[in-house]
Parts: C-alpha cells; structure tokens; sequence
C-alpha cells in the first residue's frame, strides 16, 4: 500500500478523504431517509433492509389528514409568494432607479426581519396576535410566513434591478418606448433571473417553515412540516420517512428547475449588501 | 431633472416602498414593542421587572441559559470553522469533485429543517444507520440524540451551507491580482491568508457570524425534536412557556431576553450593511 499513498501524494488522499467526509455529512441524512422509505423490514443490525416494499407509501397517502395538509402547504406558499411579490417587486424596483428621502433607512429597516432570534420574534407576534385575535387563523400564519422572506425578497431583486445597466433602458427611451414599455421590455426581463430565485426561495421557505406556524396556526392550519411533528412521535420510522419524502419532492423539482439562476452571488445579494 | 419631477419622483418611491414597510413595522417592530409592554406586567399584577428576575432566579431557567450559550458558542466556532475552510478550498482548487461540491454545496440550504432534523435522528440514533456501520467495525456509538452532541451536530448541518455561501461569495470577490502580487513579493500562504484574505472577508466573517449565532439561539426545530428534556434550548423553552403553561407574560420576557442578548450583534450586523452601502454609492 504504502508505494501508491506515495505515488498519489498523502496530500490528495487526505484532501479525498475529508471532502467524502463532507459529503458523507450531508448526504447521509437525506440518504437514510430514502432507504427507509422503500424498506419493508429492516432489523438491526443489518446494514440494507431485506426486505423492499411501498407499503408505507399507500399508508399515509391513506391519511386524510396527511393529503389534506400537503393541500393547504401548497395553498399557503403560493399565498405567500404571490403577495411577497406584490407588495416587495415595487419596493426593490423603487430602491434601485428612484430618488426618494430616507431610502437608506427604508432599505435597511428590512434588516430587521434578520437582526433578532427567530422563535423570539415568533413567540412576539403570537402574543400579539392573541390580542388582535389573529392566532389559528390564515391570515395570522401568511403573515408569521412573510417575515422570513420579507428582506431577500426585497434585496435580491434591488440588487437584480441595480445590475441592468441604466444606458440600456436610455437608449430604449431614445427610440420612443414609453416607461411602462421600458420596464416591461427591458428592466423586468433583465432582472428577472434574481426575482425568479427569490420567488423559489419563498416558495420554498413558505412550504418548510415549521416553528412559526406551530406557535400561531394550531390547531386548525398543520402544514405539512407540523404534521411532520406528529408523524415523527406517533409513527413508525419508515411512515415518517415517506412523507420526509413527498416533503422535500417539491424543493427538488423546483431546485432543479432554477438550477441554472441559483448561484452563491445572487442568494448571497439577500441578505447583504455587496 | 425639474424639481416637480423630482416631488413627483419622491412620492412615487413612498408610495412604492409603503406596503412592504407597513408589513414590517406590523411583523417585527410592533409585537417586539408590545413584547417589551407586557413582559413588564407582574403576576401581582403591578408594574415590574419580575418576570425578568424570575430567569435568573429559577434553577432550571438559569440551566437552560447556560446550556444555549454553551451550544451557540460550540456551533459558531465549528461552522465558522468549516465553512472558512470550505469557501476556501472552494475558492483556490481545481478538480472534478470540487465542482462537483461547488455545484451541490447550497442543496441543504432549501431542505426543509424538519426532514434534517428527521434524516440526523434515525441515522445516528441508538439503532440508526451509523451505528450499524460502526458495529462492523466493533465501535460504539456514543449517544448523540437526545443530547447536546445531536443540536450541535444539526446546528452544522443547517448552517455550514448558508455561511459557506455567504463567505464563498465574498472570496469570489477578491481579485485574483490582489493575491498573485502578494505572492510575487514572496508572501507565503498563511501571509497571504492573514494579511490580504482574511481583512478583505472580515464584513462577510461578521455577518456569517451573525446569522449563525441568532439562528442558533433562536431554533427551535432541532433542538425540539432531538434535543434533551433537560436542560433545554430557549426557543424550546419558550415554546412550552407560552404554548403548554400558557403564560404569555413570561413567555413575554424571555423573548425580549433573547433579543438583549443578540442586541450587539444586531446593532453590529445593521451598521456595517450601512457602512457598506454609504461607501458604495
């Protein structure tokens, strides 16, 4: 052995070792999961299950309560970002291309959402919202979901709409084009890419947030992660493994789709300013 | 541009601006506002600072304080730790795994808290997957779930992407020129890390800090579900306070507890963003 360590370089192996080490890390998890969910019995200590089945699976499609939370998950994260969208899209195109008094304090107010501990601010809003009587309702759980993505829903796209180069959209406007015309034809396509990350990211942040929904949407509004909860104490590794799965499809997909958008620049562009 | 486009331009940017800050004061600045009000209220029901002597006073509480500093302090510095090494490494290698990992690094970044907190507990519980590969090896698994050994570990797992980003995006950012003329000069590679890297990263440093330290202090999900009886994290410790006794006073108090103790970093991580942008433009 010890002539190819040699002639590879210990310097390599350590480096291959650590970085599957890395890897290992975290992949394991989500790799566990997978094979739990196929696995029909699987006894200790035995590496692989001997037995493969999708018996859990027809288990908990079974589940009202089960398909009826994926349902509401859906609802509430395309809520969430169809508004995150309305009200965030006009501010981040304002802080990019309009003049206005006390921009600075405006943009970095957004700070906020991201300068105090979560499940602090969480158990905040929800002993307001027991007083506005805003606890256990839709409107209480779209509102504890936007605080997460108020701030890079607002800065990803300021910092998408600040790198369309302002001589594009004068030349447009040169040739006549109105400025509704210009955004529509030149700023909004050229930006966007960073809206299209942000808006998979609350997405996606909508459809995984758990603790927030916890304090304020019990017992009526259990989302897919709170019904997680109950599925981890109440059933078998395997059940909980399969809905791990349903869970985490959607990130998948949509991770996949946007693979292309999603870099460290534009996700780093939420949450500092560069 | 005249000074009636310029009003007009003025008030087209307050109102555009308008709803998402409304949203913010209704979301943050309110409820930590009124957080502060009723955490005020004594169970005798005057006025008071009871409810915040009541954390230091009781046993258990004090014990849940000390073990979430313990475990944020640990947390921070391993995933600093790793993820300096990694935006490194990431930075300054050539290879097929490297951009391999460059390309699949951000995954856990967009899986749901609840399934890694779920994947971690049945691979390294007492019969989970790691321990049957180690029985092959005859080693034993010490128990990591159901202790501090499991938040911390999910603490990594959950942060060691977002700081890596964080730090990777601000390396990308130093000039390859900056670097090669200091090593033209003869600069070795720790000069090279401590004297031109590290000052050029330090802002991003302090924000991955940052983040990392508030989401540590304030999960709740991990510690939750893997996390001992007792002592407990905050978060978990809130929760209970104010879902299972109800006590929204208290649960009151130990929120904006947490806030004082994240008020530095806060008022740090706020500052140098407006730094940054003030040089900027």
């Amino acid at each position: 052995m010890g002539w190819y360590f040699r002639a590879v370089g210990t310097r390599r192996i350590v480096e291959f070792l650590l970085l599957t080490a890395f890897v290992a890390f975290f992949a394991g998890p989500l790799l566990n999961l997978a094979v739990l969910a196929f696995s029909g019995q699987w006894s200790y200590p035995d590496l692989l299950p001997h037995q493969w089945s999708l018996k859990w699976w027809s288990f908990v499609l079974s589940k009202d309560d089960i398909a009826k939370s994926i349902g509401l998950s859906f609802l509430i994260a395309a809520i969430v970002t169809a508004l995150s969208i309305v009200i965030c899209i006009p501010a981040a195109y304002a802080f990019a291309r309009i003049r206005f008094p006390l921009k600075r304090f405006f943009l970095f107010s957004f700070l906020l959402t991201h300068a105090f501990p979560k499940m602090g601010l969480y158990v905040s809003i929800a002993v307001l919202f027991y007083r506005l009587g805003l606890m256990n309702t839709l409107l209480g759980v779209v509102l504890i979901h936007m605080i997460n993505v108020l701030m890079f829903m607002t800065w990803i796209p300021t910092a998408a709409f600040r790198n369309v180069h302002a001589a594009q959209e004068e030349s447009a406007r040169d040739v006549g084009a109105t400025p509704f015309r210009v955004f529509r034809s030149i700023t909004l396509p050229m930006a966007m890419p960073g809206i299209l990350v942000a808006s998979v990211f609350t997405f996606l942040n909508s459809l995984d947030e758990a603790q927030g929904t916890f304090l304020v949407g019990i017992p009526d509004y259990k989302t897919m992660p709170i019904v997680m909860y109950s599925i981890i104490s109440d059933f078998p590794s395997s059940a909980g493994a399969v809905f791990s799965i349903i869970l985490t499809a959607p990130t998948i997909l949509l991770l996949l789709a946007a693979q292309r958008l999603v870099s460290a620049d534009v996700m780093a562009s939420g949450f500092q300013v560069k | 541009m005249s000074k009636g486009q310029g009003r007009k331009q003025a008030i087209l940017g307050l109102i555009m601006v308008s709803p998402s800050f409304l949203l913010l004061l209704i979301v943050v600045v309110l409820p930590i506002a009124q957080s502060f009000v009723v955490s005020l209220r004594e169970e005798s029901g005057g006025i008071g600072l009871g409810r915040y002597a009541y954390l230091f006073e009781d046993k258990g509480m004090r014990d849940n304080l000390i073990f979430t500093l313990r475990i944020t302090l640990v947390s921070c510095a391993l995933v600093l730790a790793v993820s300096y090494a990694m935006a490194l490494y990431m930075r300054f290698s050539d290879g097929r795994l490297v951009d391999w990992i460059r390309r699949t690094y951000m995954i856990p970044l967009f899986i749901p808290g609840v399934i890694a907190t779920y994947g971690l507990m049945n691979l390294l519980g007492n019969h989970g997957w790691l321990s049957r590969f180690l029985l092959v090896f005859g080693i034993e698994l010490p128990r990591i779930i159901f202790d501090q050994k499991g938040i911390i570990i999910a603490n990594l797992w959950f942060n060691i992407p977002f700081a890596t980003m964080l730090l990777s995006s601000a390396m990308a950012g130093i000039p390859a020129s900056v670097i090669e003329s200091a090593r033209d000069v003869g600069a070795g590679k720790l000069a090279i890390f401590f004297r031109v890297i590290f000052p050029l990263s330090f802002k991003t440093f302090l924000v991955a800090l940052t983040f990392v330290f508030m989401g540590v202090i304030g999960s709740f999900t991990a510690p939750f579900l893997l996390g001992p009886n007792a002592p407990q994290m905050l978060g978990v410790s809130m929760e209970q306070i104010f879902g299972v006794f109800r006590e929204r006073e208290q649960a009151a108090a130990l929120a904006f507890f947490t806030f004082l103790l994240c008020s530095a970093l806060g008022y740090f991580y706020i500052r140098s963003m407006a730094q940054e942008e003030a040089s900027r433009s």
